[in-house]
């Protein structure tokens, strides 16, 4: 049922917060994390976790992408790119991955090591684990 | 001529290669991404002249341009460069400069450092003063960001330590940087127009800097308060033109600044407010040995994104040449009132177009856009000028 309602929102471009998964690679080595680790992880400004590095992976545009910019970054599309391209273009960060789909997320989180991503909730996620954002 | 050419050349060729190449590629397994922008700009002014352009007249001399490398040599280790070159009126005449060349290394979250020539973190937007792109205006504040003094400001030859320390939910997090290094005289700058117009020609300075950032990312979604401290310690000199003998200065300068910022949704606040203490000692200028200054400016803007593609914003600069005098003296003041709308027709490319209202021009030390060489039957009390920027990132 929830997954259907997921689906009927997500058709009108409606994401909330608990219609996202926040997915990693096996070998980032915590099952859950705060909304502050999460903000600051996808900020670029925490880049280990637990000691083992990691790497945000955001998706390029949609309905998913808005709601989880909105609900852990606070920040519109337009914000998180003019924040990451001060951080580039001031030589203090790398530009992270920007991937077009939720399939496109989690394949690139599957196969690299330390990669974290956020996906629709309906997605299976395959070659990943799960984060449980508290 | 063909310098310019050569140089529009050299910009759209550093934008169109990476832009082909798609902007990253691998060496060795290791990602290397290449970014660039650059930027057209017009400018026209009802009366005087600013910024060192014929604005009276329209001037298209406004033009900007970079490209940079770079690329996690680890996953603690990363390394980087970019080229800036500019012609604005008579700054910059498409001299390219190395804008920053970092390596860096983060040890921890909250501690890393940067060594090479870093970008000097000092209040909310010095580090990105020449990126016209992030944002809203088409000119920055000129109190706190004057476009003549870019490059004497922009970086320095040292290093940073640097790191984010969360407090705790109920708190929030602090970002600090500090900084020391050395920094250069501009050759192309505005204070080669400053001594030009006090009779005297300037050779090439150079000074230590040290500096401090602490900015607190409080709880509050979307605010951040911080403050910045500078301390300079320099030495130029140069000819007395009417004599043909030289002269020396030093110079000691402290800049405190003070700053919020507050970005909620659609929403973006800035408040900023500096002030500048310098003392110069000449030698082998007739008439001047001592020369103390106490330099304030101070900004507030509002801007709202509308949609999408259309950003509106205001903002209010006011600069005081020197707050021991009479600061209501047209000498000793520049008010710019401006209102702006920004069109981003996507995420390359923006346009702006912008108003500015300006009231006083400032001291004849001030290096903050009013010259003689360019205004040299004196000054009106006002001028309003129209701005349209094109600006195009990768």
């Amino acid at each position: 049922m929830r997954r259907l309602t997921s689906l009927v929102f997500f058709a009108a471009g409606i994401v909330s917060a608990a219609d996202i998964k926040v997915v990693a690679n096996p070998s980032v080595r915590v099952a859950q994390m705060s909304t502050d680790e999460l903000k600051r992880i996808f900020l670029a400004t925490d880049t280990s976790v637990e000691g083992g590095h990691v790497e945000p992976v955001f998706e390029k545009g949609g309905a998913t992408h808005e709601a989880f910019l909105k609900q852990y970054l606070g920040k519109t599309d337009a914000a998180l790119s003019i924040y990451y391209r001060s951080l580039v273009f001031t030589g203090k960060a790398f530009m992270p991955k920007m991937l077009g789909s939720d399939a496109d997320v989690l394949d690139y989180v599957a196969k690299t090591k330390g990669a974290i991503g956020y996906v629709n909730a309906a997605a299976s996620t395959p070659g990943t684990k799960e984060i449980a954002v508290r | 001529m063909d310098k310019r050419k050569n140089a529009i050349a050299l910009v759209a060729l550093a934008c169109a290669v990476p832009a082909a190449l798609h902007a990253q590629f691998l060496i060795e397994g290791r990602p290397v991404q290449i970014h660039g922008f650059a930027s057209q700009g017009f400018a026209y002014s009802s009366d005087n002249n600013y910024l060192t352009m014929n604005t009276s007249a329209g001037s298209f001399k406004f033009t900007d341009g970079g490209v940079n490398i770079s690329s996690p040599v680890t996953d603690k280790l990363r390394v980087g460069a970019q080229i800036y070159i500019r012609s604005i009126g008579t700054l910059g005449q498409w001299h390219p400069e190395l804008d920053w060349a970092v390596a860096d290394y983060k040890f921890k979250d909250w501690f890393g450092v940067r060594a090479g020539k870093v970008k000097t973190t000092l209040g909310l937007y010095n580090d990105t003063q020449d990126l016209e792109f992030l944002h809203t205006w088409a000119i920055l504040p000129q109190s706190l960001y004057p476009l003549d003094l870019r490059a004497v400001t922009i970086s320095h030859l040292g290093g940073d330590i640097y790191g984010e320390i969360p407090v705790n939910k109920r708190l929030g997090s602090l970002s600090y940087t500090a900084y020391a290094g050395r920094q250069f005289d501009d050759k192309y700058g505005g204070f080669r127009d400053v001594s030009l117009q006090q009779g005297r020609s300037r050779a090439g300075g150079t000074g230590w800097i040290a500096g401090v950032d602490l900015r607190w990312n409080s709880p509050v979604p979307g605010l951040t308060v911080g403050g910045s401290w500078l301390h300079e310690s320099a030495v130029s000199g140069g000819m007395v033109l009417a004599r043909g003998t030289p002269y020396t200065f030093t110079k000691e300068d402290q800049t405190a600044v003070f700053y919020g910022d507050y970005m909620r949704g659609n929403l973006h606040l800035t408040g900023e407010y500096s002030r500048n203490p310098r003392t110069f000692r000449f030698a082998g200028v007739p008439g001047l040995q001592l020369l103390r200054q106490k330099g304030l400016a101070w900004s507030t803007s509002v801007a709202y994104r509308v949609s999408k593609h259309l950003e509106l914003g205001t903002y209010h600069s006011r600069f005081i040449a020197d707050a021991n005098k009479d600061w209501s003296a047209l000498s000793n003041h520049i008010y710019d009132q401006t209102v702006t709308a920004r069109v981003d027709i996507d995420r390359h490319w923006n346009f702006k177009a912008e108003g500015h209202f300006i009231d006083g021009y400032g001291s004849i030390n001030s290096a903050h856009g009013f010259y003689l060489a360019q205004n040299p039957h004196g000054y009106q009390p006002k001028t309003n000028m129209l701005v349209l920027r094109a600006g195009f990132n990768f």
